[in-house]
This record gives C-alpha cells, sequence and structure tokens, in this order.
C-alpha cells in the first residue's frame, strides 16, 4: 500500500472510498493490494482458514497432536500465554503517560493500544478454536462462575481489559469516522478506562503464571516457582515496552508513508527512553530468576540437558539482551536498542513457551509436538493480527495525529 | 512439595538475602549507568543535526532545505509536496512564541503570502509561506509546544505539508547553499546596522546575545523590524 495517511481525501467520494479505499478506485485498491507480503498472507491465511474449517468439521483430535496427557499445546502456549504477554504495551505505556504524567510517550500510546489489543484478540480467537466447545466460552462469565478457579479470574479480566482496550482505543476510530462528540466524551473518560486497564492487567498478567502453580508435579522444577505469577508481571512490563519499540521499528521499516514526519523524529528518541526502561525490568527480572533458582532447591538439575535449556534461556535470552539493552541506552545507540528489543521479545516468548508447553509434561513418555495443522492456524492467527495493524493504521490516527482533532 | 532440612533451609535463605540485597546494592549503579544514556542521547543528536545544519556568523541553516527570503524554509518530499517551516533567523528574530496559528488543512497557501501567524509578547507577526499549494498536514506538536520551533527549527519544528503542482514550480525560485549562506549573511549584517552602538558591543563578543533581537533594537517597536525582516 502506498496511499500517505496524510493526504486529503477526494471531495464528494462516496463514504466506503474514502475511509476504506482511501480515495482509491476499485480498481486502483485491487492493483495497489498485489504485492509480495500480501501474496505471502494471502497464502498464509488460505491455508489457516482450511485448517479451522478442518477442525470444526472434524474436531481437534483430526488437526492438533493433543491427548488426554498433553492437553494444552500451542493455541494456549502461544496464542493465550504468550499473545497476552506481547499484549502489555497497552498497559503499560498507558500507565507511564497517563498514571506516571510521561507526557513525551504519548505519541506512542496508541502504538501499544493496539498492539495490546491485537495481542488480547489473538489469544481469545486462539482460545475459540482451542476449546472443545467455543460456544461455551460466556460460561464462566455469566453462568458458571467457579470462582476457586484462577481460570475465573483470568477469564473475566481478559474480558474486561479487551473491553477497556477497546474503549481506550476508540477515540482513534471515532477521528478516523469524524464522529467529534462521542470521541470528546470518551476522552474524558480515559483515566479511568487506564486506571480500571492497569488495575486488570495487574491481575490477570500474574494470574497466567498461577495457573501453573497448580502444576507442581507437571512443570520442571526449574521452571515451577512460587514467583511464577511475580515474573510473570514483571516480564510482561518488559515485553510491553520492547514491543512498542519493535513494532514502531517494523512500522517505519515497513509503512514509513503511514507516519507523521513529527513521530517519525522523535521515534529514535522515544525508543531510547523505552529502551531505559526496559532494561531497568529486564535487571530485575534477571534478579527475581535467580532468587526463584535458588528458592526451588533444585542448582543440582541445572547439570542436566533441562538445565543447559534453562541457562540458555536465563542467560541467553535475560542477561544478554538486558546488558545489550544497556549498554545501547547507555550510549544512546538506537541500533543495539532495537536489536535489544526484538532479543528480550524473543526471550519472553520462549519463556512463555517453556513454562505452558516445553517444560509442561516433561518427565511423561508421550511427549508433545504441535501439529502441522496448529502451527497453520497459529501462524494465520498471527497473520491476521499483522494485517490488521496495518490496516488499522493506514486508515486511523495511530501513527499519526489527525489534522482535524487536537492532541489530546 | 519436598520438605527442606533446618539447616539447608537456613543456608539457602541466607543466600536469597544475599540476592536480594546484592540485587539492591547493583540497581543503583545499574540505574545510573542506563539513566547516563538519556544526557548521551541529547549529546548524540548534536552531531548528527551539525551533520544537517550549517551555521553563519549568528544562524542555523539547514543543509537540506530551500529558503524564502521571507525567512521561511521549504524541504521537498517527491515532486509534489513539501514541508514548510520557519527559519533559525525568524525565530532568534521575534524571541519567545508563545502561540503559532496555522492554517486548516484544505487551505491554500501562496508563496510570498501571509501563511501562518506568531504570537510573541502580546503581538503579533505573519509569515509568508516559501511555496504554492494546499496544506495537508499541520505539526500539531508546534501548535502545543511552541518552543519546539526554536528548539529544532528543521526538523521537529515544522509548521505545514503543502501539496499541489505548484509546490515544486515555486521551490526552484528559493535560495539554496552558497547563495542562502551569502543571503543570511547579508541579513545579518543589516541587523547588526541598526543596533545601538552598545548593543553592538556586546554582540562582538560572540554568539547571539538574547532571545528577540528584534526587541533588542527597539523595545516599542520590535514588531514592525520583525515584519520588515519577514517581508509580511
Amino acid at each position: 500500500m502506498s496511499d500517505t495517511a496524510l493526504t486529503v481525501p477526494t471531495t464528494g467520494s462516496s463514504w466506503f472510498t474514502e475511509k476504506i479505499l482511501m480515495g482509491a478506485t476499485p480498481r486502483e485498491y485491487a492493483r495497489s493490494l498485489v504485492t509480495p507480503f500480501n501474496l505471502f498472507a494471502a497464502v498464509v491465511l488460505l491455508a489457516g482458514a482450511v485448517a479451522i474449517i478442518y477442525r470444526f468439521i472434524y474436531g481437534l483430535g483430526a488437526v492438533t497432536n493433543l491427548s488426554q496427557v498433553n492437553a494444552w499445546g500451542i493455541w494456549k502456549g502461544l496464542n493465550v500465554i504468550t499473545g497476552v504477554a506481547l499484549g502489555a504495551g497497552g498497559y503499560t505505556l498507558a500507565a507511564a503517560v497517563y498514571i506516571l504524567g510521561l507526557k513525551e510517550y504519548r505519541p506512542v500510546v496508541r502504538i501499544g493500544v493496539l498492539a495490546g489489543f491485537l495481542g488480547y484478540s489473538f489469544a481469545v480467537v486462539g482460545l475459540l478454536i482451542d476449546i472443545g466447545q467455543p460456544w461455551r466460552i460466556p460460561y464462566p462469565l455469566v453462568y458458571s462462575f467457579g470462582v476457586t478457579s484462577v481460570l475465573f479470574e483470568v477469564a473475566w479480566c481478559m474480558c474486561l481489559y479487551l473491553t477497556v482496550l477497546i474503549l481506550e482505543f476508540s477515540p482513534a476510530v471515532y477521528e478516523w469516522l469524524g464522529w467529534r462528540g462521542i470521541r470528546e466524551r470518551t476522552l474524558h473518560l480515559s483515566v479511568g478506562f487506564v486506571a480500571f486497564g492497569v488495575i486488570l492487567s495487574s491481575m490477570h498478567q500474574p494470574s497466567l503464571g498461577a495457573l501453573f502453580l497448580m502444576a507442581p508435579s507437571k512443570l520442571h522444577p526449574l521452571w515451577y516457582s512460587q514467583y511464577l505469577p511475580t515474573m510473570f508481571f514483571v516480564s510482561s512490563a518488559v515485553s510491553g515496552l520492547t514491543m512498542v519499540i519493535a513494532v514502531s521499528t517494523l512500522a517505519r521499516w515497513g509503512m514509513r508513508d503511514a507516519f507523521s514526519p513529527s513521530l517519525l523524529a522523535r521515534l529514535p528518541h522515544l525508543s531510547l527512553g523505552l529502551g531505559r526502561g526496559a532494561a531497568l525490568l529486564l535487571f530485575a527480572y534477571l534478579f527475581l530468576k535467580l532468587q526463584a533458582l535458588i528458592d526451588g532447591h533444585h542448582i543440582d538439575l541445572l547439570a542436566t540437558g533441562w538445565g543447559a535449556w534453562y541457562l540458555l534461556e536465563v542467560i541467553g535470552f535475560v542477561a544478554a539482551p538486558c546488558l545489550l539493552m544497556a549498554y545501547g541506552s547507555h550510549h544512546a545507540r538506537l541500533g543495539l536498542v532495537r536489536v535489544a528489543a526484538f532479543w528480550a521479545l524473543a526471550g519472553i516468548i520462549l519463556n512463555r513457551m517453556n513454562v505452558s508447553v516445553i517444560a509442561l509434561n516433561w518427565n511423561v513418555a508421550d511427549r508433545y509436538y504441535p501439529s502441522t495443522g496448529e502451527w497453520l492456524i497459529a501462524g494465520a492467527l498471527l497473520m491476521v493480527a499483522i494485517v490488521a495493524f496495518r490496516w488499522v493504521c493506514y486508515r486511523m490516527p495511530v501513527l499519526f495525529d489527525h489534522p482535524e482533532f487536537e492532541a489530546h | 512439595m519436598e520438605t527442606h532440612g533446618i539447616l539447608t533451609l537456613y543456608s539457602t535463605k541466607t543466600i536469597e538475602y544475599v540476592v536480594a540485597i546484592s540485587y539492591l546494592l547493583l540497581f543503583i549503579p545499574f540505574w545510573r549507568y542506563v539513566s547516563a544514556g538519556r544526557q548521551n542521547a541529547l549529546a548524540a543528536t548534536r552531531p548528527a543535526r551539525s551533520l544537517t545544519t550549517t551555521m553563519t556568523e549568528w544562524f542555523e541553516l539547514a543543509k537540506d532545505a530551500a529558503y524564502h527570503p521571507g525567512h521561511a524554509w521549504a524541504k521537498l518530499d517527491g515532486t509534489t509536496a513539501a514541508l514548510v517551516g520557519a527559519d533559525d533567523f525568524a525565530q532568534k528574530l521575534v524571541g519567545p512564541i508563545h502561540q503559532i496559528e496555522l492554517p486548516g488543512v484544505g487551505t491554500e497557501v501562496h508563496q510570498g503570502s501571509p501563511a501562518w501567524r506568531l504570537h510573541v509578547d502580546g503581538k503579533v507577526v505573519d509569515m509568508v509561506s516559501p511555496v504554492t499549494g494546499v496544506v495537508t498536514a499541520v505539526n500539531r506538536e508546534a501548535i502545543d509546544q511552541p518552543a519546539v520551533v526554536k528548539s529544532d527549527p528543521y526538523h521537529q519544528g515544522w509548521l505545514l505539508k503543502v501539496e499541489g503542482p505548484r509546490v515544486a514550480p515555486t521551490a526552484r525560485g528559493l535560495l539554496t547553499g552558497d547563495l542562502a549562506r551569502r543571503w543570511i549573511q547579508q541579513a545579518t549584517d543589516a541587523l547588526r546596522l541598526r543596533m545601538t552602538p552598545d548593543l553592538g558591543l556586546a554582540l562582538q563578543d560572540g554568539g547571539v546575545p538574547v532571545d528577540g533581537l528584534a526587541a533588542a533594537i527597539d523595545q516599542e517597536r520590535w514588531d514592525e523590524i520583525a515584519r520588515e525582516h519577514l517581508l509580511s
């Protein structure tokens, strides 16, 4: 897509042409869609759609390698547990700007909120495909509370937080649609939404870690710890900051024409600031990992194969990006900060996958390996999030300020 | 859950306390090391800026901009669009800007005609557009924080994005390179001639003495002096 987000729509054109096709004719718009990335995305989405249809016709057993022993696969591990961690940009950035008063980061709040909304949507849709009877997903909300279950809290929190994210992002949608009145009323309530969102995130991010406290015999001792909820929460904040650096870097590379010149000029400074915050949080997270290791009384297990894998995660994907981020921040080396952000994100993904899939059921004979169908569906959901991000950013004021509205 | 012997428990707790104290002690130098990056980040932008700007006797000029004699600059973006703003001379001439009034998106601006308005110290000074076209974006940051025009007039301090078929033809007549440097030097000399001997002596010491050179020349009629230089 080559249309610039700053172009004034042609006067007299229809709503659909103006808002959806960005002023182009249907033929021109269709032609602009034929790009190598879009073709790749189409193949991934088509393959995923076929796998999803197959799963709903023939059931989970036909598409997945899940079993009674290995009931949780990558749709929960990658889509839900990891997706929620990667969606933490919404609450970290909103808290920094609206609660801590770090106003200079306001231009990147919408990037964080949109990434958060897509991350959580990615989790919910993944869950809908994963659970045996998806039509029962509202049960914990309205029919069968199950108040003693950690998942009860996770279900309510995620549902409420997704609603909060929609409300937090809605002013951008109203600006796009030109609905001034409702936009102003929503903005008046925004601090309330943000505060509610931070409270909800501080509940469900640790709760996802707390889920595994119920499985001491299933999770490998090196990963099992009473500190899991705290580690999940601290690492989600790392994920939130690094995700905004990573997403803005990728967007700057792939959709530069959707940025306002002002944000493009400020992005390096903002990324360095976010990098400083991420370095400090990674430092705290590293010590928590160390504390958890000592508290677990299983230092002897470091000499095993699982120990090597654990050390790779902690040294290779927590300590190393932490030091690189600190070095890059100290010397204002933006390139290093960006590399460290991607590296730290890889570490968060590895940690969530280790806890929820790889080191879970480590001691059973029937090891779980995701099937091709599971990968196809997980890949398609990720692609939906990427395509949705691009679609929104080219139309709505995320990477630029809408010229007809005052910045809030 | 496994059980622990009392000795094992104590030794484990000791290590945990040592780790916690070590963390607190190490966090302070780590925080100071990382936070020093704020100053380094500011310092890092300076050489980058010197690569893109050139300093004349008193005023800075962006190498990639073209200048209108009314002290507005334009940077072409493709063949039909340009970013425009006020140059370093303009902002130093008028002094601290309290408010910037920009035209709305969709407004047509013409080269040499007033395009935006600076509110300074209770007075109003218009500035002319360097190119002809339609305004397609305005810099909200400059409206919210006019100080950005002073701190970074050629990058973050841009004011308007102008588009249209007349942008490139009108930009062709603007001053660039050595021509722009000679022109800004002449403007500097003209300014110096108007200054009182006392202020002139102070200026010889080096650097630009104050924000608001026009006010330094005549406190009462500074806006007229500014308009004369800004051709508005």
